[in-house]
């Protein structure tokens, strides 16, 4: 019934993006049966997670679970420790380490902070990968904003002589909270039309909460000099990437929501700039004539 | 789950629906709940409640303007147990069904002749702001408990464009006390855009004025300008406001998440990111992935 699974996927992208989490819970609570689904196709917050062996901090999601363990990518360990918890073929754990090195270094460039993990898997014909991603702003003091951002970066890669085929697809969770709140009087003064004894006084408070989250894919051919080729090769396909999708938030969150609201408000008297209009329709009849 | 928190996860559902989405939200969930009858009966509370709060705007019939279906336009449920909503513009009262979200059976309604003058001049201040500032807005002014001091004033503007995969929702709600010489307020903005992703703004904003005296004391029509103008600039300031917030949310919080390119300036070079021992390390491992 991929009918079910439509309807659910619908769902997730209409309801907001701060409740996902819930709201795939409640999902999973009344289609038990579709819960693989649904976690495999909506994209919930990475967790932070601390490798026990190494003290280095890891992030969890779908593709590092077992049961209810998790998967270092710096220790190879299970956390709860798993018996026969699947972990990489030796040469894939091999490639799984350089490239959690490689995104660790990248990591440090973009984000000067936050966390990291690669994890990989073998395929039929080659294997498929996620890189993840994640900084976290919190606030100091009440008003400074805070925010989130989690990348998440899932390849399929095929390999073809000297090529390699890869499918990428990227999603980015962004979220940004700001509060604000002042007080302050008198609003009125010296502007003419007051009239009246005593000011008005003002207090606000408030918050902002911009919340989502964007996704793209893309299909390229890379050339594969050596296997570690796999991890420049998605490297430089993942940092394009990123480089689209943060042009694309920056240009939805703080660009095309913002214009929605003036689309529903006007700072500008409205009135006066229609008043004004017609007073020029009426002037260049007038030079007209 | 059993039916009941099934329910429940269904209200919960409609309730988060986001600006003009109400309806698309409903056949998703009555796909996934797949019991249309159990769900009619149990999502109606739900429905009803987004509705009131949403300040739902609706065509009456008989009537030249849309009304707004709010708490605040609530009359006391009959003994039938039918439950209308006022109009106090044309002086109506209507029903009003949640799920089609028509309205019926309008007829007159009798208002409170001592509130009238007042809340007339309040509602024509609140119109002439409306034109001024929003492009698709609709507005009333509600008397309060029927006491002849207290007013309830509520702005809705929607805009819905689902072809280019955005919504928007504007609402401010006004509390207007002559007695205290007060106006409580709240704005709301939901902004929803969803072309290959869903990112949402959602934006309150609390207000409380506390009004000059001489505000009070003047004619109902010059007090409601005084009143509207008040309003008006903290609506104005507030957007302003938002506006800044924007800017400091995209200049610092966002650069401070991930940098548009390193302090180099420059993207990676990935062959030296990987180092030569790596690379080393890989390559006499050779023919690992079979065809190399």
């Amino acid at each position: 019934m991929a009918d079910l699974v439509d309807s659910m996927l619908d769902l997730m992208r209409r309801l907001p993006p701060t409740r996902t989490e819930e709201n795939v819970t409640a999902l999973i609570g009344i289609c038990p049966d579709y819960a693989d689904d649904l976690l495999g196709s909506v994209d919930q917050p990475l967790k932070l997670r601390t490798d026990r062996a190494t003290g280095k901090e890891y992030l969890a999601c779908d593709y590092n679970r077992d049961g209810d363990s998790y998967r270092s990518p710096w220790s190879n360990e299970y956390d709860p420790p798993l018996e026969d918890g699947t972990v990489p073929t030796p040469k894939l754990r091999k490639l799984e380490i350089a490239a959690n090195e490689a995104f660790d270094t990248y990591r440090e460039m973009y984000y000067e902070g936050g966390a990291s993990s690669v994890y990989l898997w073998d395929l039929d014909d080659g294997f498929a990968g996620v890189v993840l991603l994640k900084k976290t702003i919190t606030r100091t003091t009440p008003h400074e904003p805070s925010g989130s951002w989690d990348s998440i970066h899932v390849f399929e890669a095929a390999e073809r002589g000297r090529q390699a085929h890869y499918k990428l697809t990227s999603t980015v969770m962004l979220q940004l909270v700001t509060r604000n709140s002042s007080q302050d009087e008198d609003q009125e003064k010296g502007n003419g039309n007051g009239g009246g004894k005593g000011a008005a006084r003002w207090k606000h408070e408030g918050e902002v909460s911009l919340s989502g989250s964007m996704t793209r894919q893309t299909e390229q051919d890379w050339p594969l000099t050596d296997p570690s080729s796999h991890v420049t090769n998605t490297g430089r396909m993942i940092e394009e990437m990123e480089i689209k999708m943060r042009n694309l938030l920056q240009e939805v969150y703080f660009g095309k929501t913002r214009d929605i609201v003036y689309d529903l408000r006007s700072v500008d008297d409205l009135e006066k700039a229609r008043r004004q209009r017609e007073l020029q329709k009426e002037l260049v009849g007038f030079i007209k004539r | 789950m059993n039916e009941t928190e099934r329910i429940q996860a269904a209200c919960s559902f409609l309730l988060q629906s986001p600006p003009g989405e109400i309806n698309d939200v409903l056949n998703d969930v009555r796909n996934i709940i797949s019991d249309d009858d159990t769900l009619h009966a149990g999502v109606l509370p739900a429905l009803k409640e987004y509705n009131l709060t949403q300040f739902m705007t609706v065509d009456v019939p008989g009537t030249e303007h849309q009304s707004i279906v709010s708490e605040a336009a609530r009359l006391e449920a009959t003994e039938d147990g039918k439950e209308r909503f006022v109009d106090p513009r044309s002086k109506t009262s209507f029903l009003f069904d949640h799920l089609t979200l028509e309205a019926t059976a309008s007829q007159p309604f009798e208002v409170d002749a001592d509130c009238e003058p007042f809340r007339a001049a309040l509602e024509k201040a609140t119109i002439s702001y409306l034109t001024a500032h929003f492009h698709d807005g609709v507005s009333f002014v509600f008397t309060k408990n029927g006491t002849a001091n207290q007013f309830i004033m509520q702005i809705v503007a929607n805009k819905y464009n689902p072809s280019n995969y955005w919504s928007g929702r504007w609402r401010s709600e006004y509390h207007i006390d002559l007695n205290e010489n007060t106006v409580q307020g709240k704005v709301l903005v939901n902004v929803h855009y969803y072309e290959q992703g869903n990112v949402q703004l959602s934006a309150t904003h609390d207000v409380s004025i506390t009004l000059p005296a001489a505000v009070v004391t003047a004619t109902p029509s010059a007090a409601a300008a005084k009143i509207l103008a008040q309003i008006g600039n903290e609506e104005g300031r507030y957007e302003t406001s938002l506006n800044d917030t924007y800017t400091e949310m995209g200049e610092k919080t966002f650069k401070s998440l991930r940098r548009a390119l390193p302090l180099t300036r420059q993207k990676l070079d990935w062959d030296r990111v990987m180092g030569y021992k790596l690379g080393a390390e890989l390559s006499s491992s050779k023919n690992m992935f079979g065809s190399l």
